[in-house]
């Protein structure tokens, strides 16, 4: 930890949001850290009560972050999200209303129910980080972070995400039921969601920042590590279940997880060990299987690809 | 098409097929019937498909056989048991599901089958069937590693001819690495049935004794005796075994107490090797009449017979120098040649007048011989197998009456009138003629060629050879090789010309012939040497050497010697030990394995090395001395429990 002292304040916040808001739900809160930290989009999938919207709604609270939410729906529009220019009587002038994407933390809550056309608008948000309406261009705030959800049972009335835009989330993951003891203590004492507007920022946004720019920038990826990711890439591609590979893009998103995942580690340096550990929640949803085998779970088929790529110990 | 677990059915009943063919003739009756049936069995469920019997069904079955075989080993009969159980195994795997592990059972089954006719024989036909293993062995085993991923697969022609070339790859591969072998592994040059065999009784050859009228019939035995390598003679050669001196009633036996004066054969040089059979005898057999012979711990009595002092242990050859003239100048004392002249008491008074004859007619032995000779060729004698005279006064009724028999009988009574006549005589066994190979360059003699003759002491000359049986009527017929090799015997000629390459290159080769390529290697090196420079030669192979090991070691010796794959290797060897992790070396990262075993000693050794070595430089020596402690704290912390 004494090399990196931008982690602690990271690693105290994570450890508070687990054990005292959000517990049980450790993994999700850390990918969803990951992906905040790393500058990327997490995308949830499970069934709905399982604490979707409190997770993003935690993490923005203990962080600071200004959070905006979005129920997406058929009808949804695009202007929905982004915000419209209004004309203003007393000045004769238009002014820009900003949507709820120009937030730190936007919840696009069950987004295969919007239509692709809204789909597409905030996707391209999401790769931009900017928001062009009539004409104007308006940044989005940083840090900016899109928490979307979808729920993999519900299929009808629904536009499922293209693979492409799939490609766009640097994190995909479950949440999985609570274990038995924990989901008993919930039952019995209630959910937190009327807790959380209580919650204390326990990070300031300096310190965020500060976080973001020591994982961009200062943790070390060795060659061993790279050759590592671009074993791993090339074995997805030549593989007989599969029918696409992962692209570059996934790898550069493979390499900045993993930083990420080091940096709350408190190493300044990507092991083998990272990747490995990050490889099916960055992975899986963009892998493309053959036909007929697309019932396959790709996080188990990913995790016999990397386990057949020797790791560079030396 | 086919399936790759159909295709890796049949191809075991193959395997089996060639296992068990090799011994089928050695083995039990039992075992027999069994294997035949588990292979017939076997194919008709790859026919029909299913029907199969669970294997624990024929495990149980087996136990009693298994005992009731434990029962009849024991020292005099310890191979057919163990083969015969082997052989049950093999059919009840056969018979059984064909699972990849069960193939693979049936596979190994098979090769030690083969592997058991070298307990029964040491022909070349091993070679072929092993060959055959050789090239099955590989695909079934190629074809099981797919069976095993995917049962189901279909194989198409393609397929299947590049998995056969990937096994003949595979057994082409093999063949430097069994020439290396060849010369080193320890051998024997005698199938071990063959020591424990009982002798077979009866079989016809040279023997110990010659006994005419003992049976009204002899058989002919094609057993091999001996090949001996020598140029075709002109004359069927006569093969020297043993004397017989002494005649007691009928028979004629060895007394190999009776000395004679020293004798030296007459006549044109020969040199030859011989290859003897294994048999129990200790006589050598030589070329008639040898002047020595190249072998060591041996006995030679003056009349020429040589014997081995002890039974060899293995296969052996000897070269022989002869002169084949058929005359041994001696100078004939008289005190020995008196014991050349006894007869037994109450002989026939025919025989005795005969003799008594000859001895008046006859002014020196010369003549007598001549006169006994005549006897033979004018009295219409026949040479038979079958039909002899028995009885103690068989020879008297072959000379007088019958007029037919073996050499035995001409022999025996050529010699006993002789000695009636007072001309010392003797008895000669040994071989006469052979079969000529010319593919080989060496004369194939077998049992049935065993022959009799006798040796006549003739004043001023020495030991004459004097063959009574040549004058039988039909002695052409019976001696002569036929003129022309019809083309079954070129056939059977060839096949014992590669029997016998096999004999003196694989199976007799021993450490004599070892040193002699040696010896014969360092003489083809000087004649090298005459021509190049030893210095330039050790130089240019040294190089060679040098660059092929550097070539083949480096990226070996790069990995194994750096420090930190030795700290990794023993860090992970450690683990494996303490906690069991049956994970090999890079399969678990270090971080990993340290959150796996909760071991704060392993974390702080993760972190240590991994800072090092994702940050792509090497250890510093501080930090290799920390991690050396860390190893040391690991290993005796697995001690102390």
């Amino acid at each position: 930890m004494e090399r990196l002292p931008a982690g602690k304040p990271v690693a105290a916040l994570l450890a508070t949001l687990c054990s005292e808001h959000l517990q049980g739900k450790d993994e999700v809160v850390r990918l969803a850290m990951i992906a905040l930290l790393a500058g990327g989009h997490i995308l949830v999938e499970d069934l709905p009560g399982l604490g979707k919207t409190t997770i993003a709604l935690a993490l923005a609270g203990a962080t600071g972050l200004s959070f905006g939410r979005v129920q997406c729906t058929s009808d949804l529009l695009p202007s929905d999200i982004t915000g419209l220019s209004v004309f203003k009587r007393e000045t004769g002038t238009f002014s820009f209303l900003p949507g709820p994407i120009f937030n730190n933390i936007v919840l696009l809550d069950e987004i295969n129910r919007a239509m692709p056309r809204t789909q597409s608008a905030m996707l391209e948000a999401m790769e931009e980080r900017r928001v062009t309406v009539e004409g104007v261009t308006h940044p989005l705030p940083e840090p900016f972070m899109v928490f979307a959800t979808q729920n993999p049972s519900d299929q009808s009335g629904t536009f499922p995400l293209p693979e492409s835009q799939l490609d766009r989330f640097l994190i995909c993951t479950g949440i999985g039921y609570p274990p038995e003891e924990l989901e008993r203590a919930i039952i019995a004492g209630g959910g937190i969601r009327e807790r959380i507007p209580g919650i204390a920022p326990l990070i300031s946004p300096e310190q965020l920042h500060a976080a973001r720019a020591v994982v961009a920038r200062d943790i070390y990826l060795s060659d061993k590590v790279v050759d590592y990711i671009h074993r791993l890439v090339l074995a997805t591609r030549t593989d007989r279940q599969i029918q696409t590979g992962l692209s570059t893009r996934a790898a550069i998103n493979l390499a900045q997880a993993a930083r990420a995942a080091a940096f709350l580690k408190g190493r300044d340096f990507v092991a083998p060990d990272d990747v490995r550990e990050i490889v099916p929640a960055v992975c899986s949803h963009r892998l493309v299987l053959r036909t007929g085998l697309s019932g396959q779970d790709q996080g188990g088929l990913l995790r016999k690809i990397i386990a057949a790529i020797p790791v560079p110990l030396a | 098409m086919i399936t790759s677990s159909r295709f890796s059915s049949l191809l075991a009943l193959v395997i089996a097929l060639t296992g068990i063919a090799p011994i089928f003739f050695w083995i039990e009756r039992f075992p027999q019937l069994v294997v035949v049936l588990a292979l017939l069995i076997g194919l008709l469920q790859e026919w029909r498909g299913g029907w199969r019997f669970s294997n624990r069904q024929f495990n149980l079955a087996l136990v009693p056989v298994f005992i009731w075989y434990l029962l009849q080993y024991s020292r005099s009969n310890p191979i057919q048991p163990v083969v015969s159980v082997l052989v049950i195994m093999l059919a009840a795997r056969l018979v059984g599901e064909k699972s990849v592990r069960n193939l693979l059972q049936i596979n190994l089954l098979s090769l030690i089958c083969l592997a058991s006719r070298s307990l029964y024989d040491l022909s070349p036909v091993f070679l072929m069937w092993l060959t055959v293993m050789m090239v099955l062995l590989p695909v079934s085993l190629v074809m099981l590693t797919f069976a095993g991923q995917n049962s189901v697969l279909l194989l198409g022609r393609r397929e299947l001819t590049r998995i056969v070339g990937a096994a003949l790859l595979i057994t082409a591969a093999t063949l430097p690495a069994t020439a290396l072998l060849f010369p080193v592994l320890p051998r024997t040059a005698f199938p071990m049935w063959q020591f424990l065999a009982i002798p077979e009784a009866a079989a016809p050859g040279m023997s110990d004794r010659v006994e005419p009228g003992s049976s009204a019939s002899i058989g002919t035995s094609r057993t091999l005796a001996f090949r001996a390598e020598l140029p075709r003679q002109p004359q069927p050669p006569y093969w020297r075994g043993t004397v017989f001196n002494r005649m007691n009633g009928n028979r004629w036996v060895r007394d190999a107490e009776r000395a004679t004066d020293p004798m030296t054969p007459t006549g044109q040089l020969v040199s030859l090797t011989i290859y003897p059979e294994p048999s129990p005898s200790l006589i050598l057999i030589t070329l008639d009449a040898p002047l020595e012979l190249g072998l060591s711990r041996i006995r030679v009595t003056p009349d020429l017979v040589y014997e081995l002092v002890r039974a060899p242990g293995k296969r052996f050859s000897y070269t022989v120098r002869a002169a084949t003239d058929g005359l041994l100048r001696s100078k004939g004392l008289p005190r020995q040649l008196d014991q050349y002249l006894q007869v037994p008491a109450g002989l026939q008074s025919a025989f005795v007048q005969q003799g008594a004859a000859i001895r008046t007619k006859g002014a020196n032995n010369a003549q007598r011989l001549q006169l006994v000779e005549e006897l033979f060729s004018s009295g219409g004698f026949q040479y038979s197998r079958q039909g002899l005279p028995t009885g103690p006064d068989a020879l008297y009724r072959f000379f007088f009456e019958t007029k037919q028999g073996h050499c035995e009988f001409y022999a025996s009574a050529a010699a006993l009138l002789l000695r009636l006549a007072g001309v010392p005589s003797r008895l000669v066994g040994g071989y006469l003629g052979g079969e000529y190979n010319e593919i080989g360059g060496y004369y194939l003699v077998t049992e049935d060629r065993a022959h009799v003759w006798v040796e006549v002491y003739l004043e001023g000359k020495g030991w004459q050879r004097f063959d009574p049986s040549r004058f039988a009527v039909n002695a052409d017929a019976v001696w002569q090789e036929p003129a022309r090799a019809t083309l079954g015997m070129r056939l059977r000629y060839l096949l014992d010309a590669l029997d016998y390459r096999w004999n003196r290159a694989v199976v007799t080769y021993d450490f004599e012939r070892q040193a002699e390529q040696v010896r014969l290697a360092a003489r083809k090196l000087k004649d090298v040497e005459r021509g190049l420079s030893w210095k330039q030669l050790i130089w240019a192979g040294g190089a060679v050497m040098v660059i092929l090991a550097v070539w083949l070691l480096a990226p070996r010796i790069r990995q194994l010697h750096s420090p930190e794959q030795r700290l990794v290797r023993q860090l992970y060897r450690l683990m494996e030990k303490r906690y069991g992790l049956s994970v090999p070396v890079q399969k678990l990262g270090l971080f990993e394995l340290a959150v796996q075993t909760g071991n704060p000693l392993v974390q702080q050794f993760a972190d240590l090395y991994g800072a090092a070595v994702y940050h792509d430089r090497r250890l510093n020596p501080e930090e290799l001395r920390q991690l050396r402690r860390l190893l040391q704290q690991l290993a005796r912390a697995q001690q102390r429990p």
